[in-house]
């Protein structure tokens, strides 16, 4: 029974079902239970959440992430995916603290400043959200200086900077070097992403690593966060 | 502060190509619905408007191109198209916020997915407006036997974006309610600004493409 539902749940996350009234990538799937019922029903029928985590969530993600690299899917197919991980993830949280699952690890995430474009990194924050990650993201053009101050208060594993503009990805380096010049560099691993950057501009200014897409960016943070 | 109506038909496929899908590749039911359903709506959500200047050039010096009232344009590739030229449209257009405020919410409350297809409906309907204008000044320059290029906007090319605010400046006052932000970039965010060059026929202007003749064969704007 516990296998079934988390079965289920792992191929409706593929899918990319939210709701029963959702459609999927297969036709006549609309009426059928999405992952928010089969979640809370799990949920109702005693299922471990970490179980529904691990081998519902985290495992359907691996195939989405796979079926995008094999060019199955496309950016909507795992964005449809990931928006139910981050529903599921909603459901789950009041369990959470009790079944004793903790988050993978704390990451902020901004747009630097000068700079409006979110699409990219509200990609990266559902999939780093769909993965376990406690994402708390700052938004979009973002000052220096508040992205300074939110280290030093949330305390971060990780911080994501994105930027689309050459004219704005110059103020990812001035973020490290504030970060330095307050003392904090060392104390947060820096992924950066966006159209114009690359890993020799990563290297250049002393980020730790660069995201080419969503699912490389999460895969950067796993191998960071200890190969997991 | 001219208005357009809310009849910009956007085509299908164009939004499919922008949130990622190639031509030949049949999206999900999910997908397709949700596609659907915001090209029914959008025109709700959509408040377009433009404006527009034609001025007379004044001279052309190699990368500087003088369009009067001491404002002078930056580009050497847009100077070998000016200088072919007798005039120039400077323009801005808009498809107002509150579409961009809709796709804000939407990503704040983790419908990505919805956020990303209505982002590119927005840019889309922004293209297509961008387009009309075009029309527009094609048709103004036929009416005075002239010829009208393609539209050229600061950020691409060797055109620094930092000439916005030269070019809003151009516009006489009248930014249709486009505003710039302290690094050039336009609020609301689904706008575009730019030139037209305008021109005796048999200069070569309306089919004067920078690309043709530029190395940087991966540029994402390049046009063929």
């Amino acid at each position: 029974m516990s296998g079934d539902i988390i079965e289920a749940i792992k191929e409706n996350v593929i899918q990319g079902r939210v709701t029963r009234d959702d459609e999927g990538i297969e036709e006549d799937t609309i009426g059928q239970p999405g992952v928010t019922e089969l979640v809370n029903e799990a949920l109702a029928s005693g299922v471990d959440v970490s179980d529904i985590i691990n081998n519902g969530l985290t495992a359907s993600m691996t195939v989405v992430g796979q079926k995008f690299e094999n060019e199955e899917y496309y950016i909507p197919d795992m964005l449809a995916s990931a928006e139910a991980v981050g529903v599921a993830m909603e459901i789950l949280k009041p369990h959470l603290a009790k079944s004793g699952v903790k988050p993978r690890g704390k990451i902020l995430i901004a747009t630097v400043k000068g700079d409006m474009h979110e699409i990219g990194k509200n990609i990266v924050s559902i999939l780093l959200r769909g993965a376990g990650y406690n994402v708390i993201d700052l938004g979009n053009d973002v000052e220096t200086q508040d992205i300074v101050k939110a280290v030093r208060e949330e305390k971060p594993d990780f911080l994501g900077l994105s930027a689309l503009l050459t004219s704005t990805m110059v103020n990812m380096e001035d973020t490290i070097k504030a970060l330095k010049e307050n003392g904090l560099r060392d104390k947060v691993k820096i992924i950066i992403g966006g159209a114009p950057v690359s890993q020799e501009y990563a290297e250049r200014i002393g980020a730790d690593g660069y995201g080419a897409d969503g699912f490389h960016a999460v895969s950067m943070i796993e191998t960071l966060n200890g190969g997991d | 502060m001219p208005a357009l109506n809310n009849e910009i038909d956007i085509d299908k496929q164009r939004i499919l190509n922008r949130i990622g899908y190639s031509d030949d590749y049949e999206p999900s039911a999910r997908i397709n619905s949700l596609v659907d359903d915001y090209i029914e709506n959008y025109h709700d959500l959509i408040a377009p408007s433009y404006s527009y200047r034609i001025r007379n050039i004044e001279s052309v010096d190699g990368n500087r191109i003088d369009i009067g009232n001491s404002l002078v344009l930056e580009s050497r590739k847009l100077g070998s198209l000016l200088e072919r030229c007798e005039m120039v449209a400077v323009f801005a257009l808009t498809i107002g916020n509150y579409l961009e405020d809709l796709v804000a919410y939407l990503a704040e409350n983790g419908l990505v997915l919805q956020a990303t297809v209505l982002d590119a409906i927005g840019s889309g309907t922004a293209e297509k407006l961008a387009v009309q204008i075009e029309g527009k000044i094609r048709i103004i320059a036929g009416i005075a036997g002239m010829v009208a290029s393609w539209r050229f906007s600061p950020g691409y090319c060797d055109w620094e974006v930092s000439q916005q605010e030269l070019l809003f400046r151009a516009l006489d006052g009248d930014t249709t309610g486009i505003k710039l932000t302290d690094s050039m970039l336009m609020i609301p965010r689904k706008s575009v600004s730019g030139i037209i060059g305008i021109g005796l026929p048999g200069n070569d202007i309306e089919n004067y493409n920078p690309c043709n003749t530029c190395l940087k064969k991966d540029c994402p704007g390049r046009r063929r």
